[in-house]
């Protein structure tokens, strides 16, 4: 399949900024995935690390749900792969985790757009105690970041297949 | 001397202001790179630990020193270009001084915190560019917590690979 990544735009907004960001490292993760068969999603492929790249699609749907849906929204905690077990995927279906993940960015995506403000925290919290829309914005990009980063040295460690 | 002294990192404010968010993950992420390098011997600072990667820590802090001076210095303060090394030489260790690459990184932050302070507004650009075709501040706070993010995913691998150490 082909993976759409758009580049964030020079100017904007915040809201609009922070958005394109996270979606830009969305696809990024996507992109760090293409092409591969699931015994190489599955492999962990640099020596002294744990990692995997199906791990990390796992483990991103858990941050996802966290952040979103748990923080944000104030659902109730029932986090699938909350913690380590998001790395434990010897035996993970392919299919059900990259449906996992996507599901939680859509639903990610649903729990913004009811926030009228970045300043605003989550339904259960108080401001001054609360974590805020802004704080989950930038978090969520520089913990996509960062995995990507790990996927990053997963894939070239996989085919050679390098870059952004 | 970069190995000398415990990082110092502070995580940031569940709750602030745009410009206090983005710089407190921005100076998060510095200190994390700091972190991940110290107490490693010059030699493991330019081990390139991952098979086939030709990344190190050392390489890292060299290229995060370049894009420091190209973002902050370059586009947002015009002045240059001043690139100290060549296209891909920055990940080019083999000979590299250590202290050298460390002075100037922390050297080339200093300077980014002094540009970003003279701007009073996040939707400005830099000089001789204008709204429509340069890079904004937030463009260039957002995109630099991004790369260090992202650089700092490698310099997990990177470390755990030298000596197993792991950590946010």
């Amino acid at each position: 399949m082909t993976v759409d990544r758009v580049e964030p735009p020079l100017g904007a907004d915040e809201r609009t900024m922070l958005l394109a960001w996270l979606d830009y490292h969305r696809a990024t993760l996507e992109l760090k995935c293409d092409g591969l068969t699931d015994d190489q999603l599955r492999q962990r492929a640099v020596a002294a690390s744990d990692l995997s790249l199906l791990g990390l699609v796992r483990h991103l749907g858990s941050a996802e749900y966290l952040w979103f849906r748990f923080w944000l929204a104030g659902e109730t905690p029932n986090n699938p792969y909350d913690g380590d077990i998001a790395f434990e995927i010897d035996d993970a279906d392919v299919a059900e985790t990259f449906a996992f993940w996507r599901g939680e960015c859509a639903h990610a995506r649903e729990v913004v757009a009811t926030f009228a403000s970045l300043d605003d925290v989550g339904a259960g919290q108080q401001r001054g105690a609360g974590i805020s829309l802004r704080y989950t914005l930038v978090h969520m990009i520089e913990e996509y970041a960062r995995h990507n980063g790990h996927a990053d040295l997963l894939r070239e460690a996989i085919d050679g297949t390098t870059g952004d | 001397m970069h190995g000398m002294t415990r990082t110092e990192r502070v995580y940031a404010p569940f709750e602030a202001d745009e410009r206090t968010m983005l710089t407190a993950w921005l100076e998060f992420h510095r200190a994390t790179l700091a972190m991940k390098c110290e107490g490693l011997t010059d030699d493991q600072l330019r081990l390139r630990s991952v098979t086939p990667s030709l990344l190190s820590l050392l390489g890292l802090v060299r290229h995060m020193a370049e894009v420091e001076n190209n973002w902050f210095r370059f586009w947002l303060a015009g002045d240059g270009p001043v690139a100290r090394y060549d296209g891909d030489e920055d990940f080019s260790v083999d000979g590299a001084d250590v202290d050298e690459a460390f002075e100037y990184w922390r050297q080339e932050c200093a300077n980014a915190r002094e540009i970003l302070a003279s701007f009073d507004s996040l939707d400005e650009v830099g000089p001789g560019q204008t709204v429509d075709t340069g890079f904004s501040v937030r463009w260039v706070l957002v995109h630099m917590i991004e790369e260090y993010a992202r650089h700092n995913g490698h310099a997990d691998l990177l470390r755990e690979s030298i000596d197993g150490e792991q950590g946010n």
